[in-house]
This record gives structure tokens, sequence and C-alpha cells, in this order.
């Protein structure tokens, strides 16, 4: 990376704010504010212009304004450890990620065409299975799917839509080429972070909302409300929308309750609702039963109903598949979305696009190797050093190998499961992620990130502006994920300037 | 509105006036203490006694001194009565009902909960802190009742929400009335009326009624004015008589509340029939006593009509015929 004496913005004489250069220089990554002379890209200038207004003293008391904040507005998420479950504070940095518009809006048409093509595959599979006849995709994918459900087949629900709610997780490569790594199509989690997100940088930094365009993200809960309205069974302008939750203990309760609230909505657990003999969803209230219409579902689908999934499950609702199934409630994400949801499946992607919608892929998919090829699998086998491999059906950066940083003993390791079950594994070529500036130490020192957006459909697409952008604090990690030591920033995607 | 959150609410309130009434409690003991003469037997551990916590407390620790009742009775959370343990319950169950409450709500009662997780330890260290932080959680607790009042749609949720107020209110009434009978003084000590009269000024400072007391009712503070205004007075707020009167107007904003009411209306004419001058204290902590029990049929009741009516899975069945309109 080329580094030059003087950055035009720290010779400015208020700026207090460092770069940590030492580190700046040893990555090859593509940083998403500045250039590689460590100059402030267009879209990012007028935030550079900002904070060099500001003295080192004022940068650090807005810091721990956020902190206090965050505390305040109680944005937490959950840790299982031994000691019992703890609440964290949110790790947020002050630093926002920056977009052009005109670098969005074609991202942004890319999700909508994304989860499109995928919900038509999902109603493929669970009805007619076109796209298996066509050979377009191998049926012994689906047979070893274990997001798949027998008990889905032959619904199609409102729209022919299951996955309303996607997030998709988006990294940038060091040429720049944005990349979908993976689309969350179960329960995805998250947007509630990218809201707040956004609340805290206008408490702590308001001026700065006026001297830039910063697009507002904050239309999401209406956005979601309206699509889980159009599930509702009965025609009416106002459905009875609950949120269903396992409860105060999961990680994400803090999301369920936020969405909850700010669209309206009933949030509910398991013990609230029951299936009657009419097949019908009801909420137990103070003065009888209500009906329900629509349930934006935050829980597994193994959870989601002892008759028909895990009998022991005691979170979800005795009979929901069935009142599913006949038409009387909506469910979001449909139960057996998942099965899309799949690193393997992943890789067809962009012929799934091509066969449903006739249109090219607007957004790049990471190359894939598949396991269950013996070909590709021998490829994987022996290039292990320099590959991601995923196992096919986990989330949360579970159990895979970053190939370059793992001792051999973790490969061989590897090498020994994916023998073992071909079929639940991928393996994709380590991308150089992205890095944006990040406040460690009083310094800007480049961190990795990546961007989940939130695609919503029912009767029609909707993409958030921007996303939830997840940082690894931890110097050299590539794991953005909460759970193990990532944080979040504000993603501002901006109007380009004409200058 | 979810039964599951009906019960919540309720939950929340009775935990937030329990939390201010404690602190208040524990505030105006001390400034009582320090007037009481030698030989009065008032003590630390009639804090726990009132609360009915004589016993838990016991469990855990060995001596009743000053430092370990106030560690029991602020900041244990082995004892799901202290203030930190009252904080943290409404808190979980905000977080259940923050579609419900209004955003601020959440926030304020957040903060209430991180001040005193940061600063229960400074109330241990010495009586003044104790007094500036315990001061602070009744302050942070009014912005909350503020809230609720002046923000909140004051639609059922919000009766819910009064109902725990009220009923939790009545209840610690009933508790720092009763305070008079655990305590003995000498007759043949010195001063002994003045410590009788300062002993129920005590119980109206305990209240915050000794103001109120002396403006409505009499500049002489007497065991029989203290009880007849603690118990039946219209307009101090919370007086039995009040908080009762409350508890029926919420529920008389509420469909299917007839018998939770009528247990509310009989514990009500039950006091009012009394005459509260021609107690002795043994007759007043039996009255009490009583009082505490329908207190607690109350709850029962809203338990049987609202919160857990469903919970019986033969009674799914009616799906049909109890459909809320």
């Amino acid at each position: 990376m080329l580094l030059a004496d003087s950055y035009p913005f720290i010779t400015h004489n208020q700026l207090i704010m460092k770069i940590a250069h030492d580190e700046y220089q040893k990555i090859i990554a593509y940083d998403e504010l500045f250039s590689a002379d460590l100059t402030p890209r267009s879209a990012a200038q007028p935030l550079f212009d900002y904070l060099n207004a500001l003295d080192e003293t004022e940068l650090l008391a807005r810091r721990e304004a956020v902190e206090t904040t965050i505390m305040a507005m109680g944005i937490t998420f959950t840790i299982y450890s031994e000691a019992g479950n703890i609440d964290r504070a949110w790790p947020f940095d002050v630093i926002p990620r920056v977009m052009g518009r005109s670098e969005w809006d074609p991202i942004q048409a890319g999700l909508k065409q994304r989860l499109k093509a995928l919900n038509l595959f999902i109603n493929d599979l669970y009805n007619e299975q076109r796209i298996i006849k066509d050979g377009i995709f191998p049926a012994e994918v689906l047979e070893g799917s274990v997001n798949f459900r027998k008990q889905c087949i032959g619904v199609t629900p409102r729209f022919g839509v299951w996955a309303h709610v996607c997030g998709t997780d988006l990294v940038r490569d060091k040429d720049g080429t944005v990349y979908v790594l993976e689309d969350n199509l179960r329960v995805p989690s998250g947007v509630s972070y990218m809201l707040e997100n956004r609340q805290i940088m206008k408490r702590i930094f308001p001026e700065v909302f006026r001297t830039t365009n910063i697009l507002p993200v904050d239309d999401y809960p209406t956005q979601l409300y309206h699509t889980l309205a159009a599930l509702s069974p009965r025609p009416g302008d106002q459905p009875v929308v609950a949120v269903l939750t396992p409860g105060i203990y999961n990680s994400a309760y803090f999301e369920h309750s936020y969405l909850a609230q700010q669209m309206g909505a009933f949030l509910v657990e398991g013990q609230d609702l029951l299936v009657g003999v009419d097949d019908v969803v009801y909420m137990k209230n103070i003065f009888g039963l209500q009906r329900v219409d629509v349930i934006y579902r935050r829980i597994d689908d193994n959870f989601l109903d002892p008759e028909a999934f895990s009998p022991d499950s005691i979170l979800g609702v005795p009979g929901l598949m069935r009142a599913w199934r006949k038409g009387n409630v909506g469910i979001a994400n449909a139960p057996g979305a998942g099965v899309a949801d799949d690193k393997v499946v992943y890789a067809f992607v962009p012929q799934i696009i091509k066969y449903y919608l006739d249109e090219e892929p607007i957004l790049a998919n990471v190359p894939s190797y598949l396991c269950m090829y013996p070909d590709q699998c021998e490829y994987v086998l022996n290039n292990l050093d320099k590959l991601v491999v995923k196992p096919a059906n986990e989330s949360g950066g579970y159990g895979m190998l970053i190939g370059p940083r793992a001792t051999q003993e973790e490969r061989d390791q590897f090498a020994k499961l994916i023998r073992a079950n071909p079929r639940n594994y991928m393996a994709q070529p380590t991308l150089e992620i992205s890095t944006a500036p990040t406040l460690i130490d009083g310094e800007l020192a480049p961190r990795h990130l990546d961007l989940r957006p939130f695609v919503l459909q029912s009767d029609k697409l909707y993409a958030t502006t921007g996303g939830l952008t997840r940082v690894a604090l931890r110097k050299g990690s590539l794991v953005v994920n909460s759970s193990q030591g990532g944080g979040s920033k504000d993603t501002w995607i901006v109007e380009d300037t004409s200058c | 509105m979810l039964a599951r959150a009906a019960e919540n609410l309720y939950w929340m309130a009775r935990y937030l006036e329990r939390a201010e009434n404690t602190a208040r409690l524990i505030n105006s003991t001390t400034d009582v203490l320090l007037d009481l003469p030698h030989g009065a037997t008032l003590g630390w551990d009639t804090l726990i006694k009132v609360a009915g916590l004589d016993e838990s407390f016991r469990k855990l620790y060995k001596t009743a001194n000053e430092d370990a009742i106030m560690r029991f009775m602020i900041e244990d959370e082995r004892n799901p009565s202290s203030i930190l343990s009252c904080v943290k319950y409404a808190r979980e169950n905000t977080r259940t009902l923050r579609e419900l409450l209004p955003e601020e709500l959440w926030e304020r009662i957040n903060s209430l909960y991180l001040y005193l997780k940061d600063n229960a330890n400074q109330t241990l260290t010495s009586r003044r802190e104790r007094y500036i932080v315990l001061q602070n959680v009744v302050a942070q607790r009014h912005a909350i009742v503020g809230l609720i009042s002046g923000v909140m749609a004051h639609d059922l949720a919000y009766q819910f929400i009064r109902l725990g107020r009220n009923i939790e209110r009545a209840d610690m009434t009933t508790r720092i009335l009763d305070i008079n009978f655990a305590v003995s003084i000498p007759k043949d000590m010195p001063l002994y009326e003045v410590s009788v009269e300062r002993l129920w000024m005590s119980t109206l400072k305990a209240l915050s009624a000794y103001q109120t007391y002396r403006r409505l009712k009499a500049v002489h503070v007497t065991g029989a004015g203290v009880i007849e205004f603690l118990i039946n007075d219209e307009r101090f707020p919370r007086s039995l008589e009040y908080c009762l009167k409350e508890a029926e107007s919420c529920l008389q904003a509420m469909p299917f509340s007839g018998v939770v009411l009528s247990s509310v209306q009989s514990a009500r004419m039950n006091l009012q029939r009394l005459n509260a001058s021609d107690l002795d204290s043994g007759e007043l902590h039996e009255l009490l006593d009583v009082t505490q029990k329908e207190l607690g049929l109350i709850n029962s009741a809203l338990a049987t009509q609202y919160f857990h009516a469903y919970d019986d899975p033969s009674k799914t069945s009616a799906v049909q015929t109890q459909q809320q309109a």
C-alpha cells in the first residue's frame, strides 16, 4: 500500500485523529473509506471534513457518550457462557462506513433480484420441482438438504413467497468487487442494530447529518409491517400481527421486542398462542382468545410446532403447521424456507437466477467448490491451505475452517470431516475482505467488515438502504459475529456529490 | 392484550412501587432512629420484620446489624424484595413489554437499574451516601411514574400498571402501620409520651405522610389519629381507603372484572366499618393481617380472571365462544 508522507486531512491543524500507519501498511485489502494513498474516498470526504473539525477531547467525549447511550438505550445482545447468560452492551464503532449511492443502487437491485429468484426456487422445490426435472439443480443436493421439510410439500404460500425476510451477507474483495457471501433465509437477525446504530449516530453526531446527505434507514419497520400484513388470510386493514420469540433468554430477544414495538405488533411466546379445533391460531388475551393473522416467527423450524417437528419443543405452538397449511395464518419466514439457505445451494444461485428470471445475476457469487462432486472435492482437499471451508448448514461463523490461518493439524482434522460427509461441505477461495478505519486506542486502524442488508418480499420487494455493517474488532480477525468479538458501525449511503 | 403482558405490567408496577417504598422506608427509619431515646427497642431488624423477610434474612446473615440489613434490603439479589432485585425484575418485565410501553420508559427503567447496580455499593459506605442514592432512586422512580401518566395512553395496559401500583402501595401501608406492633417502649421510660409520639411520627414519615397529616388531620400526632388517617383518609394517596378506591376504579375500567372487583370492595368495606380509634395494638395487628390476606386474595382473583385463564388445556376447546368481539 502506498504511503504518502503527509495526508491532506491530517495536515489540517485541528485533526488529531491518528492513522495506524503500521497496520495499514501491512494489509492489502480494499479500504472502504481510504484510497490506496490513505486519502478519503469521495463518498467519505464530508465525513472526514466533519471529523477534522472535532478536537481530540471532543471526539473522545462523543465516544464516551456513545457508550453511555448504548447502555441507557439497553442495546444488548446475549452471550451464552458457563457463568449464565450475560447481557453485553452492543460493541459499536463511531466511525461509520460510507458508500455512495451510485455504487449502492445496483447492489440494491441485485439483492432484490436474488431474493425473487430464491423464492421462485423454494416454491418450485416444494411443488413441481421443474428445476430438477430440467437438469439445472441436482436432485441429490435436495436429498442431502437438512433444511428441506417434507411437511411443506405441496404448499404454496401467499404470492408463492417463502422467504419474506432475507439477510444477505456481502463482502468486498481486494479488487473492489462486492460478493454475496451467503443468503440467510431462516431467521436472520441484526436489523434492529442497524436501526439503533443510526439512532445513536443521530444523537451523538447530529451536526454531520445536516452537512451530509445521508439517506435514512428508518422506514424498515413500516416496510416489514406491510410485508407481513400482506400475508394476512383475512382481508382487512388491521390484521393481527405477532412476533413469535423464544423468549427473554434468546440472544436476539432485544431485536424481537424492538421490532414488535416499532411495528406496533404483539410480541408473543409459544405459551401465549394456541391452535383451536378450527385450525385457527389464537392469542391468549386477558378477555379471551384473539385470532392471529400473521406470525413473524423468530424460532427455528424445528421448534415451531411440536406436532410436526421436534416433539419435545416447549417453545413452539402445537398445531401451528396445520393452521398454516390450511391457509389460516401467514408465517414469515415460511417453514421450510431454509432449504435455500444452504451453502451448497448457494453455489447454484447464479443458475437459479438465470433459470427463473432469465436474467444475468447482478451480484457476484464467490466461486465455490462443492465437495459432493469428487473432482471438486479432490481440489478442495489438495488446497486446504488456500481455501475457506464451510459446513453447509451452520450459521454464526461456527464450524468453518479458514485454511491459510489454520494449523496443519486443524486442516488434517477437517479433511477427515470432509471425507466422511462430502455433501455437507463447500469451499471458497479466501477473499481479502475489505477494511474500514475503526477507532482503536485513539487511532484509526483498519478492521475487516461485511455488510448485511435486509431484503423483504411479499406482494412487493424492498431492500434496506445500506444494512448492518459488522466489523471484526480484533486485529487481523475476519470473524464479524458479535458472539465472537465482532462489533458494528453505522452504514451511510450518501447522495453522491457533483464535485 | 396478551394475558402474559397484563401480568407482567401488573408486576412491573408492583416491583417499582416496592423499590420506591423500601427506599423511603430505609431513609425515614434512619431518620427516626437518630431521634429515639436509648432503651426503645426499635432496631434495624424492624425493617425486615415489616417486609416479612425475617426468615429469609436469618438464612443468609448471622447478625442483624445495620450493615447486614442494609445489604440485604438494598443490594442483595438473593432477596427478591431488595431494591436492586425489584428494579431488576421491573426491568426484565419491561423488556418483555416494550411494544406496549412508551419507548422512553424502557430507557428510564434501564437507567435506574444501571444507576442502582453501579451505586448500590455506595449505600453501604455511609449513611450520608445511602441517603443520597436512595433519594435518587425515589426521584428516578417518580420520573417513571410521570412518564407513565403523562405520555402513555390511558388504556388497559395503563390500568394494569395503576392497579399494581395501588395494590402494592396498600400492602406497604399495612406493613408500615404494623411497625409499631414490633416496638415496645417501656412505660416507665423518661419522656415516654414524647417517644410514643415520635414513633407515630416515624410511621407517617415512612409513608411521606407527616406533612399531609398535620395539614389535613391534626397538629398533634396520636396513635388513633395516625391509624385512622392511614386507613380511612379519602384524600391521602397512600391510605388504604385511597389505594383500594383507586384499585376499584381501575377494575371498573376493565371488562369482566366482577369477581376481582368484589374482592376489592369487600376489603374496602371491612376497613370502612371499623372504628380506628378503638383499636389497641393487638387488634390493629390482627386487622392488618386480615387486610394483607385480602390483598393476597385480590392477587389470586386477578390471576384466575385475567393472567392464567387459559393455562388449563381443557379450556381451549371453548375457543369459539370466548372469542373477543
